[in-house]
């Protein structure tokens, strides 16, 4: 039987947003990689502390907004056109104007699709379990608390970084260990 | 009270509070999820019950409608669209305000649109799914209703793409969708609050399997903020296109009074004025109801209907411009429909209290003191219900009932079956927005938070620039 991957974090608690931010930015600029914040809403420069890459939703809508467009003109053309063409007081068997407001609605519909299934992909959510969830004091993180993780090898002695943390203004600081992400 | 003056910086014209100033994070937390946590009390069950009933009156309708045929509606030839198609209408144009409020006032940073716009967009929610179960029943069949969607069906046949009517499927079920995920995506925060404030084991397991893990990770609300921003984006234009191709239902046909070039445009004000009143309808006893008048404060009722005097004013508009290119054509038609038949003929009354509801009422909120006082707008909100309820029936049946030629006229009333049907989706309403409000939080709880802060922030450095 292979053994199970453990990984541990240490959580720090901080009073304030801003002071979180501020620590997150310090701990990055010693070198600590992999951190992570947690908040009730956004952090305002939450993202830039912790050294993030441009998010690839955009980029996922912009996908889906295209196939959703291609989709719906190709559909409404090969539908009436060719497969089964109707003739409607008339008008040309191609009528692309006709075919603007579904193609606009498939757009739009494949784009919120590429938003919502992108952003739970990118955060690899849902994931009931996580374990950060095995600290009691971290569930403020979605009410009232500002935390930081900091990953940090199983097994090894964590007194250094937490220092660190308390010195940056951590109110309190614990060690969680749990299976690998 | 120095502190309270100095919160709004931002904004010196708007000297009243968006967030009642003595609220910390963990304050706001227990007061705008106490209501899930509390008991319902006994006004909420009544209310229930009530609405339960009524919901009742809809099993009823649908049964003896899906046994009988349409055939127990007051529908006839002439008039083969009435009461489904009105409500149909009417339901999707009070959704409008919702996609308004959580969209269109985010992209201008509206920061009003905060406390109220969950309680708007679940508004939204319930009146798209009222509101298609209409179409569906005026199928006929509606087992066979996905006929209406191409798929590969034996019958060799796709449906026709130059049809409104198919234009109107796709409207509706895309608006349904992305109402839906953008309605979902703002509460999964909200959910993992409350799992994590639950007291019980049951209770967070439930929460915790719709939060779907939220943790508040600083990578995850990295990915959060920009898809939020980009559903209301993509939300606005949807709001805007889903009421002009409802629209498009009647100016398309050739009928006197429905061919129409202002169709669109007065549509979607109709349908945001009608929303809006919606809201006020439902927000004024909810929020005494669930004590957050520290969230939602009369300066969000202010606003609210303000919207509802300037879209009353635009719906206005429309009828007199209407009323103009009727005249101005010279189309006997189109002349005999707005001027002798809507006016003084067999529905006049029904014609004269939309004017009343519509263009009248709204007019009393230039006066700050109906705009502020809570009784008077509450009956304002239901008149525009109301009028605007009228407005689709004077739209629908006057101009179906007497047409070209007056051999084929005839007169159209509606029979019990319509009224279950039509109270039955508002008791259907109720239920939902009641249990709405029983099981998830009102108010957009992360970002009343956000919004805080924002606000301390901007006073705080307000306070330093002074000294």
């Amino acid at each position: 039987m292979e053994a199970t991957v453990l990984d541990s974090w240490v959580l720090a608690e901080f009073e304030t947003p801003d002071v979180l931010v501020d620590a997150t930015r310090q701990m990055r600029e010693k070198g600590f990689q992999g951190m992570d914040t947690y908040s009730p809403y956004p952090l305002h420069g939450g993202s830039e502390a912790l050294g993030l890459p441009p998010s690839k939703v955009p980029f996922i809508a912009l996908c889906g907004g295209l196939t959703g467009l291609t989709t719906a003109l190709a559909m409404q053309t090969w539908m009436n056109t060719y497969d089964y063409p109707l003739n409607i007081g008339g008008r040309p068997l191609l009528s692309l104007p006709a075919w603007v407001p579904i193609t606009f609605e498939l757009s739009v519909l494949f784009a919120a699709f590429g938003i919502f299934f992108g952003l739970l992909g990118l955060s690899r959510l849902p994931q009931p379990y996580h374990p950060v969830f095995e600290s009691e004091a971290f569930r403020t993180a979605s009410t009232h608390g500002y935390w930081l993780s900091v990953p940090h090898a199983t097994g090894q002695d964590a007194a250094a970084v937490i220092d660190q943390l308390k010195a940056l203004g951590a109110t309190q600081v614990t060690v969680v260990t749990g299976e690998k992400e | 009270m120095a502190e309270t003056a100095a919160t709004h910086p931002l904004d010196p014209l708007e000297p009243r509070d968006l967030v009642a100033p003595h609220h910390d994070d963990k304050s706001l937390n227990e007061t705008l999820l106490d209501h899930v946590w509390r008991k319902p009390g006994k006004g909420w069950f009544m209310l229930f019950g009530l609405t339960l009933s009524a919901l009742g009156l809809l099993v009823v309708g649908v049964t003896y409608t899906l046994a009988r045929g349409i055939g127990v509606w007051g529908n006839n030839q002439p008039v083969g669209w009435a009461f489904d198609i009105i409500n149909f209408v009417w339901w999707v144009g009070i959704g409008h305000a919702g996609t308004l409020i959580s969209a269109i006032l985010l992209l201008f940073q509206q920061k009003w649109r905060t406390s109220i716009n969950r309680f708007a967009e679940a508004m939204t929610l319930f009146a798209v799914m009222c509101a298609g179960l209409f179409p569906l029943l005026h199928t006929g069949r509606p087992w066979f209703a996905f006929w209406l969607f191409p798929y590969p069906s034996t019958l060799g046949a796709w449906p026709q793409f130059r049809s409104p009517l198919v234009w109107d499927v796709f409207a509706i079920s895309t608006y349904l969708t992305v109402s839906a995920l953008f309605w979902f995506v703002g509460l999964i925060p909200d959910l993992a609050a409350l799992r994590d404030s639950s007291k019980t084991k049951i209770q967070r397991t439930i929460y915790g399997l719709f939060a779907l893990g939220w943790r508040g990770s600083g990578r995850h609300w990295h990915n959060y903020k920009i898809a939020y921003l980009l559903l209301a984006g993509l939300s606005t234009p949807l709001v805007v296109s889903v009421h002009t191709i409802v629209s498009f239902d009647f100016a398309v046909s050739l009928l006197p009074g429905w061919h129409a070039t202002i169709f669109p445009p007065y549509f979607v004000a109709g349908a945001v004025f009608s929303g809006f009143a919606m809201v006020i309808t439902l927000i004024v006893p909810a929020r005494k109801y669930l004590g957050l008048r520290d969230v939602i404060t009369d300066r969000h009722l202010e606003n609210m209907n303000k919207v509802i005097l300037a879209t009353g004013l635009l719906v206005s508009y429309g009828y007199l411009m209407e009323h103009f290119v009727a005249w101005y054509s010279q189309n006997q038609f189109e002349f005999w429909t707005f001027y002798v038949n809507r006016a003084t003929g067999p529905y006049a009354g029904v014609y004269w209290l939309m004017i009343t509801c519509n263009v009248v009422t709204p007019n009393i909120f230039w006066f700050k003191k109906c705009r502020t006082s809570i009784p008077i707008m509450w009956v304002a909100s239901i008149a525009v219900n109301i009028g605007m309820w009228c407005e689709r029936f004077i739209i629908i049946v006057t101009s179906l009932s007497q047409d070209f030629l007056p051999s084929s006229w005839g007169i159209y009333s509606p029979t019990w079956v319509d009224w279950c049907i039509y109270v039955g989706t508002l008791g259907l309403f109720g239920t939902l927005f009641l249990l709405f409000l029983k099981f998830v939080p009102a108010v957009a709880i992360s970002e009343v938070k956000e919004l805080q802060l924002e606000l301390k922030h901007a006073a705080h450095q307000k306070s330093h620039g002074e000294h």
